[in-house]
């Protein structure tokens, strides 16, 4: 499809969706009438030409789906028949944004990522209703037979329904958009590092998340976390291409070829935090945002402000305290102080059962013992974390660096 | 004819004691032969686990189940990961021949079941 088709179609389809929920209620079978108006334009607009009015065009062809969804039980053959016959209907509204249509956006994401349901069902309804993916794409996306995707959205809607949630803001805004960010953050996540399969990065997600975010800092611009988890997005996807090497592994940061960033991302990045930080209450996400652009502004690794990047940890570690903020502490604290002092900072998350199904702990202590020069417990943390990953390019990697080690400490020798 | 092929071991039995160069052409072996499947539509689906040493057995003991760490069989008979190809016997045991011949390592071949028809919508 036209990358022109295909925008267009995204960008009206959660209008389309907030408008017809307004009119109609039934959040369900809504989203069915989109999905399929969506499938319709789709089909006939790339060979058809695109309507004049193509907000009213989907929003007509959506409304004939719900109306024939309701009025009659072979409703799905008749639509087929009909389709290819529908006419582009006027609108006296035009195509225009109006104030109504962000408002729908947004009451749409707070009930995509409502409460009752489980992270990865608001992650793919957000994607489905609020993106305009298909459950196609999104079962591509995460690796899981369509049947399956498709069953999850199902469920997805079912509860919304059976949670009685309404179409309307929420009466408690901020918990809820706290909510909301942490789905996006998710999504982008995915994209990033994969948590599981053998790719690193997959770049429809990253992008999808980005495209979500900037449309959420848009609605809520004076909201500094928003713009804090879009400038975070945006510096960390900017490094994307340096991040594997032709083979598939991992380059660690300082390792990174700097002219492969991606310059415009990390402009835009930087000339959002440096918009948001202290004009609104500070965030983790801001914080975290801040941190990437300190790294992202060095032009080589050795240059990094490694002190400016502990202080932001160490108010990051007030503001949202957790084990995962005290093991990048930890790393910062090694640069700055050296790297005995960041092992004694990772010793205390060692009793943490947060820490136990995570690699990451092992893999950061394996980092600091090679560079305090003790080989040999570096290498036995490094095959831990390796046995604990979930990740192929991550094992590997890690299993590299013990290898090396191995194989560069000479044999213990027995007499000594 | 769809086939399982299925690889062994973890990192103990595979990784730990090769020198890095072994590690880093193993990756690009197994990365190319990964292209030529998708490439050739041979490959159904594929999947790596995660080291046994991670692995939980849950078994029957004194009438209730029981979980208990660790993998059920010794680590280098314990599954690490298995491809499902759509192609000829021969073509399988070729496929699984390559990566032996790489990784020294046994691998299995095994025909999967035929499944029932759909049922009518």
């Amino acid at each position: 499809m036209e990358p022109r088709i295909e925008d267009l179609l995204r960008e009206f389809a959660p209008q389309v969706l907030g408008t017809l929920v307004r009119r109609h209620g039934q959040f369900a079978a809504c989203e069915d009438a989109v999905q399929e108006a969506l499938l319709a334009a789709a089909l006939q607009w790339p060979t058809e030409g695109v309507p004049d009015r193509p907000r009213s065009w989907l929003l007509t062809v959506a409304s004939r789906s719900l109306v024939d969804e309701w009025r009659s039980e072979s409703a799905r053959r008749h639509r087929e028949e009909t389709m290819a016959a529908l006419e582009p209907a006027a609108d006296p509204q035009g195509t225009g944004h109006r104030p109504a249509d962000q408002d729908d956006t947004l009451v749409l994401l707070f009930l995509c990522c409502h409460p009752a349901l489980s992270p990865p069902s608001q992650l793919a309804l957000t994607l489905r209703a609020v993106g305009g993916l298909t459950t196609t794409e999104i079962a591509a996306a995460f690796l899981v037979p369509e049947a399956t995707m498709a069953q999850r959205i199902s469920r997805a809607k079912q509860r919304i329904r059976s949670a009685g949630a309404r179409f309307e803001l929420p009466s408690e805004p901020a918990e809820r958009l706290g909510v909301v960010l942490h789905v996006l953050y998710l999504i982008f996540n995915e994209g990033y590092t994969t948590s599981s399969g053998p790719a690193l990065h997959r770049a429809d997600l990253t992008a999808e998340a980005i495209r979500l975010a900037r449309l959420l800092h848009r609605l809520l611009p004076g909201e500094g976390e928003v713009a804090g988890l879009l400038a975070l997005m945006l510096l960390t996807d900017a490094r994307r291409a340096a991040r594997t090497d032709a083979a598939g592994s991992i380059v660690p940061l300082a390792e990174q070829r700097r002219e492969l960033w991606d310059a415009a991302g990390i402009a835009e990045g930087v000339a959002l935090v440096t918009r948001t930080l202290g004009t609104v209450p500070v965030g983790p996400y801001q914080l975290q945002a801040a941190i990437a652009a300190v790294h992202d502004e060095a032009p080589a690794a050795e240059e990094t402000d490694w002190p400016q990047i502990l202080a932001l940890y160490e108010v990051l570690g007030q503001v949202a305290p957790g084990p995962v903020v005290t093991l990048s502490r930890a790393v910062a604290l090694a640069m700055v102080h050296g790297p005995k002092a960041g092992l004694a900072l990772l010793g205390t998350l060692d009793a943490d059962d947060r820490m136990v199904r995570t690699h990451r702990l092992e893999a950061v202590r394996a980092h600091l013992l090679e560079r305090a020069g003790d080989t040999v417990a570096a290498r036995e943390s490094y095959l831990r974390a390796a046995r604990m990953t979930a990740s192929v390019p991550e094992q590997r990697y890690l299993a590299l660096r013990a290898a090396r080690l191995h194989h560069l400490a000479p044999p213990a020798d027995p007499a000594g | 004819m769809k086939y399982m092929i299925m690889m062994f071991g973890g990192l103990g039995a595979t990784l730990e004691t090769r020198a890095p160069e072994w590690i880093t052409s193993m990756q690009e072996f197994m990365m190319k032969l990964d292209g030529e499947l998708k490439e050739a539509g041979e490959v159904v689906a594929s999947q790596g686990l995660v080291d046994p040493s991670q692995a939980k057995t849950v078994r029957f003991q004194n009438g209730v189940p029981v979980p208990t760490d660790g993998p059920f069989a010794e680590v280098k008979e314990s599954l690490a990961g298995y491809w499902i190809v759509d192609v000829s016997e021969d073509r399988a045991i070729e496929i699984a021949s390559q990566v032996v011949a790489f990784i020294e390592y046994p691998m299995e071949v095994r025909r999967i079941m035929d499944e029932p028809p759909a049922p009518e919508l």
